[in-house]
């Protein structure tokens, strides 16, 4: 008899059209998502708080109720939904841009707060959608639109360190960096998600998640490239690991 | 239902606190809010309130970051709010924006003080063109109340959040900073408005039924044209049910003079001065300055001969006077940039000059 090993998350909309870059992680991220919330079984009571950039089409992937935030301010508005309504499990999908630059004073305050919200976080050190300018996260040296000469302190200054920065915050329960470069660190990825929105169910604190995502069109690379360069460049910089986890015993 | 602070009698009241407890009184779920002078009494006091009462308070940590949780609230289809002052009104014009285009039931209270920049902490109506015409992108109107005394403070407050939700469409209270920090006695009614079904729209979990998507966002010029053209059809709607108006000498006036907020309360003393001197002249006051009572002004201008808007601005209210009267009858303007409105008498003496 044949078994079923395989199958799309209940939490993705029926006939939705990938609109995502080839190759872009962007499309295995929300998966991750969809199966997390499949799996803590709480579709029906999720309201995604979506965000300016490539990431602001995940309501059209996730079959959760939506409310889409002004550029930077998914925090705050997922602050709003879940002071209004405790009981609704409230998580951002944001770009890095979005996160930690034109939104930092939210992300970070959220977590100052202690908001019981999850934040997953895409950092693929540029700015997808306007096309691959110059972001929070580009790393030095990095040739963008915007930087055409590479990335140097003198004019750019440095890039940011999310995780780090949202660990520090007292009100943080859990910070992870994650990347999607092979079968082993995307399982990795599920779980930092999956214990991201644990924190919240369990009222202990704000659950972050970076996830380190390959941008092939803006990098003007192939998919195989790309992960390559997350590999051999990004994780140097952005070491992924659990950066803060209040749930750990010692 | 919180029924302490409902009286049957005549208590005083700052305009600030008026606003407030009105909040309270018309089941305000969810407070964000950062202070500004002249308007911080609001949050002081919804801050102790709200815990109190065990509903939402967040003290924000920008303007920008309280009128996007307030975004965040309404599209759960509670009572939310937020207060501020005009530099700071500035910096909710994106959200304000966004709001309309998501068809949230978003209430703003706007406390205007000097502008422009940081300018000062006196009484203004600089912000007429800031709450009316706004500052954020696009295609879309606010509903924009404007009390001329603590009593409106309260009773436009209520009707705030009724028509917020009646119409889904962020609603303005223009106050000013001479309203907010004076004190009147003021009677505090329950809230007469029927509460509003949102069960239709609002995220509240998609269980048992298809999830919900509140949205900006219209990739297809098609699409976006639709929907900007179906947000006018109901901002005609509003303009047919709700402009409300006062007006006073009307009948046999050669002139009437408009103003609107606290400044119209010494144009009506300047009209009945004028009036003892034997000259016609009529007082005429838009209580919804979106909509704009165009109508009713551009009947009036069949007959008479001049409209005088007074105005602590340089002049902005004029221009929507000037399109309703639309070259019908002269329209003067009486002003002062910033600071108390300018006295009866000398709104009288220069209404004299003006004829």
């Amino acid at each position: 008899m044949a078994t079923q090993v395989f199958k799309i998350p209940k939490s993705l909309k029926e006939n939705m059209k990938y609109s995502f870059c080839p190759g872009c992680d962007h499309g295995v991220a929300v998966r991750l998502v969809a199966e997390v919330l499949d799996e803590l079984d709480i579709q029906d009571r999720s309201v995604l708080i979506a965000s300016i950039g490539c990431s602001v089409t995940a309501y059209d992937f996730l079959d959760v109720d939506s409310v889409e935030a002004p550029h930077g301010r998914a925090l705050a508005v997922g602050t709003g939904v879940k002071r209004a309504k405790p009981n609704q499990v409230v998580f951002s999908y944001q770009g890095d841009g979005d996160f930690a630059s034109i939104g930092l004073a939210e992300s970070l305050h959220a977590a100052l707060r202690g908001e019981k919200l999850t934040a997953i976080c895409i950092n693929n050190t540029t700015y997808g959608m306007t096309g691959g300018q110059l972001g929070p996260t580009t790393l030095l040296g990095q040739k963008t639109t915007t930087s055409t000469m590479g990335r140097n302190v003198e004019y750019y200054g440095y890039p940011i360190k999310i995780a780090e920065h949202v660990a520090l915050c007292d009100g943080t329960a859990y910070a992870a960096r994650v990347s999607l470069d092979t079968v082993a660190n995307i399982r990795k990825a599920k779980q930092a998600i999956k214990k991201a929105f644990e924190v919240q169910l369990n009222g202990l604190g704000f659950g972050f998640v970076e996830i380190l995502a390959t941008c092939p069109t803006n990098w003007r690379m192939t998919p195989e490239q790309a992960h390559e360069r997350v590999r051999k460049e990004m994780m140097k910089h952005y070491v992924p690991g659990v950066y803060k986890d209040i749930t750990e015993t010692k | 239902m919180i029924t302490e602070d409902i009286t049957n009698k005549k208590v005083l009241s700052k305009g600030n606190y008026a606003i407030a407890k009105a909040s309270i009184l018309a089941g305000c779920d969810c407070y964000f809010g950062y202070p500004i002078t002249p308007q911080s009494e609001i949050g002081e006091y919804m801050s102790g309130k709200m815990q109190e009462l065990g509903r939402a308070y967040v003290s924000a940590e920008s303007e920008l970051a309280a009128i996007s949780m307030t975004l965040g609230a309404c599209s759960t289809g509670v009572k939310a709010m937020t207060s501020s002052s005009s530099c700071a009104v500035a910096l909710m014009q994106e959200t304000l924006s966004y709001a309309t285009a998501d068809e949230l039931p978003l209430v703003l209270i706007s406390v205007m003080r000097g502008g422009p920049g940081l300018g000062n902490i006196y009484p203004s109506q600089g912000d007429y063109f800031q709450a009316t015409k706004g500052g954020g992108n696009g295609d879309y109107k606010l509903i924009v109340l404007a009390p001329s005394n603590v009593q409106e403070c309260v009773d436009l407050t209520y009707k705030a959040f009724h028509l917020a939700h009646k119409y889904r469409n962020p609603t303005v209270l223009l106050a000013d900073g001479l309203l907010g920090q004076m004190m009147e006695p003021v009677e505090f009614k329950p809230y007469p408005y029927a509460e509003i079904d949102n069960s239709d729209w609002a995220l509240t979990g998609a269980k048992n039924r298809k999830s919900r998507v509140i949205r900006s966002y219209a990739p297809l010029a098609d699409n976006q044209c639709k929907f900007v053209e179906k947000l006018f059809e109901k901002y005609k709607t509003i303009e047919e049910n709700e402009t409300e108006w006062e007006e006073m000498g009307t009948e046999d006036a050669d002139i009437i003079l408009v103003s609107f907020g606290s400044t119209s309360r010494n144009v009506k003393t300047a009209m009945k001065l004028c009036r003892e001197k034997g000259l016609k002249v009529g007082f005429f006051r838009p209580i919804t300055l979106f909509p704009f009572p165009n109508k009713r002004l551009n009947e009036l201008a069949s007959k008479v001969k001049k409209f005088i808007t007074v105005e602590v601005n340089m002049g902005q209210m004029i221009n929507d006077v000037k399109l309703a009267v639309n070259g019908k009858a002269s329209v003067e303007l009486i002003h002062k940039a910033v600071g108390a409105p300018p006295s009866p008498e000398e709104i009288q003496s220069q209404v004299e000059e003006l004829i």
